[in-house]
């Protein structure tokens, strides 16, 4: 049942500089994670996801970028389903 | 200690949008500690409802799978997630449409707590 959205997250992981990637449904459950990504953020994605679409409520959801030193993730809601992608920062 | 402990799950309450109330109980739904909102279903908060997780995830534990660990039931109107840290157990009551898996990630924030609790309710020697 989950071979479509397996190979979809396979591609995303095939992409350079991807460290991890999390897709999670409308209620923060983890649909699929890989890599670094941890089941257990799947609820915070969702919710930070949720917060950043409140900052401009008639516009489409936002996409969230998370930056660290060495690191960042990107988070994007389309309809029900949120996708978060960890990726190590490239060098310039 | 439950005076902070009370608090630091008020302050949670109010980080999940639509979660109602977190009640932290023995097996027998006997509140150890709760913080509640208005919204929070009052028949849902007795001991009789909460009681019944104990011999849910006691069951549920039998199926082949190792201890169960968290029961989620959803409701039309409420969300009740359960899980089993007995001696205590942790109940969080939301609406339907509250992010669950934010809900689950509180887990790891509550954790630290519940040694000291556990001395609470342990049976007395």
């Amino acid at each position: 049942m989950e071979k479509e959205l397996d190979k979809v997250v396979e591609e995303i992981m095939s992409t350079p500089n991807v460290a991890g990637c999390l897709v999670a449904d409308h209620q923060g459950l983890c649909l699929a994670s890989k890599g670094t990504a941890h089941v257990d953020s799947a609820g915070l994605i969702v919710a930070i996801s949720e917060q950043a679409c409140k900052i401009e409520p008639n516009l489409k959801p936002p996409t969230v970028c998370l930056e660290t030193d060495n690191k960042q993730c990107l988070i994007q809601r389309h309809g029900t389903i949120t996708g978060a992608v960890f990726k190590q920062k490239g060098v310039a | 200690m439950v005076d902070d402990l009370r608090k630091f799950l008020n302050h949670l309450l109010e980080k999940v949008n639509g979660l109602h109330c977190i009640l932290i109980t023995d097996r027998d739904g006997v509140p150890v500690v709760r913080s509640v909102t208005e919204k929070a279903p009052q028949l849902a908060l007795r001991p009789n409802f909460i009681s019944t997780f104990g011999m849910a995830t006691e069951q549920a534990s039998k199926l082949g799978l190792g201890r169960n660990k968290t029961i989620i039931s959803m409701y039309s109107s409420y969300q009740v997630i359960q899980m089993n840290k007995l001696p205590l157990v942790i109940t969080f009551i939301g609406s339907d449409n509250c992010n669950t898996g934010h809900i689950l990630s509180l887990e790891s924030q509550i954790e630290p707590f519940l040694k000291d609790l556990g001395t609470i309710v342990a049976d007395a020697p």
